[in-house]
């Protein structure tokens, strides 16, 4: 008998012992309200260019306006080379010939990121984007200084 | 000026233990239940950090009445008067947090309270079976407190956590109600706290915890409140 009174007074100290330490497992989850996605124009130089060639450089040149939002990152790619990258909204950079490995039309990406006015921790901390992509053909012409 | 009452309570206990060492009869008890407490000061802080979110967070708990346990050893002074030391363990926290589909931002406080001090009890109404008697204790207020924020964000997080001492003294009343069986009695108790706030301390370097709106502030733990206990007494012969 007493032995099985020691396993209930065991047991009952065993179970209480989550009571000696505070805890709160409580979390408060919301599902965000996104505001209204910012309105995004961009310039760019290229754009009334068909197939610019690269003989020695080419300048590119871009101007972001974000209305209703923040502008935060461009990106410009070429395939597999990244070429530029800046937090202004409007700046330029040169495409050098000597970023290709052969002659003949590549692309280049210019990424924009901007705020997603999703309303979420991730879009307060600006931790959280929009993207857009625009993308150019250009023509390197790696002979042409010969 | 608070450490050296600690001290001084500490010492009458022992005093107290001492000089009454010789005495016939005594025992053990130990009490556990639920006790509120006051934190003014913490949940002042509380809704400060709150208030820094990026975004609108929730407090989910604020110092709520939790854990309350004590441990006394006491001897038969007289017919109607006891006196022993005495330990309390009391626990509570809070915590405030926003979550999302793109990460979670949480402040969590833990609080813990050791006590140790002197214990007198006064016998009021003594029976063949009921004890209804009166009791009190002196105390020095050791407490420990955690305060740590995290936040995740898509795959990153970060966080920090700081803990604090505070040491101050506090005094309990309470009645306590005792079925008497052979050598042994059970019961329950019930009182007030007064805690005369301690301020507190980073652990590691020693600075005080500022109020962030008024520097010159030092904040402190407060753990005055009422407490309700179930209680075991086991008498034994010293």
């Amino acid at each position: 008998m007493r032995k099985y009174i020691s396993i209930f007074f065991a047991a009952l100290l065993l179970s209480g012992l989550p009571a000696c330490f505070y805890s709160d497992s409580n979390t408060y989850y919301v599902e965000p309200v996104p505001g209204d996605p910012p309105l995004v124009s961009v310039t760019c130089n290229l754009d009334t260019l068909y197939n610019p060639p690269v003989n020695d450089s080419l300048e590119v040149s871009y101007q972001v306006e974000v209305e209703g939002g923040e502008f935060y990152y461009i990106y410009a790619d070429l395939v597999h080379t990244s070429v530029y990258e800046s937090d202004s909204s409007s700046g330029s950079f040169w495409i050098n010939s000597m970023l290709a490995d052969s002659s003949g039309i590549d692309t280049l990406y210019l990424e924009f990121y901007y705020s997603s006015n999703s309303n979420s921790l991730a879009d307060k901390v600006s931790y959280e984007a929009l993207t857009d992509t625009l993308k150019y053909a250009i023509d390197f012409n790696l002979g042409a200084d010969l | 000026m608070r450490k050296r009452i600690s001290y001084m309570i500490v010492l009458a206990m022992l005093l107290v233990s001492a000089q009454h060492s010789l005495a016939q009869n005594g025992g053990i008890s130990i009490a556990a239940g639920a006790a509120s407490f006051r934190m003014g000061d913490m949940k002042y802080l509380q809704e400060h950090i709150l208030s820094t979110y990026p975004v609108e967070g929730k407090i989910t708990s604020s110092f709520p009445p939790f854990t309350a346990a004590s441990f006394t050893v006491f001897k038969q002074l007289y017919d109607h008067i006891r006196v022993g030391g005495r330990y309390n363990y009391s626990t509570t926290g809070a915590k405030s947090s926003y979550a999302d589909y793109s990460g979670d931002i949480y402040t969590e406080f833990n609080a813990v309270s050791h006590r140790l001090g002197a214990y007198l009890s006064y016998l009021v109404l003594g029976g063949d079976r009921i004890d209804l008697s009166l009791n009190g204790s002196l105390d020095a207020n050791y407490t420990s407190m955690t305060i740590q924020s995290y936040y995740t964000i898509f795959n990153y997080s970060d966080g920090l956590s700081n803990k604090y001492r505070s040491i101050s003294p506090s005094i309990a009343v309470g009645g306590e109600l005792m079925y008497k069986l052979k050598k042994l009695s059970l019961g329950m108790e019930a009182g007030y706290l007064v805690d005369l706030k301690g301020n507190l301390k980073d652990t590691s370097d020693g600075d005080p915890l500022l109020d962030p709106k008024d520097l010159d502030r030092v904040l402190s733990s407060d753990w005055t409140g009422w407490y309700l206990q179930l209680k075991t007494l086991i008498w034994l012969d010293f």
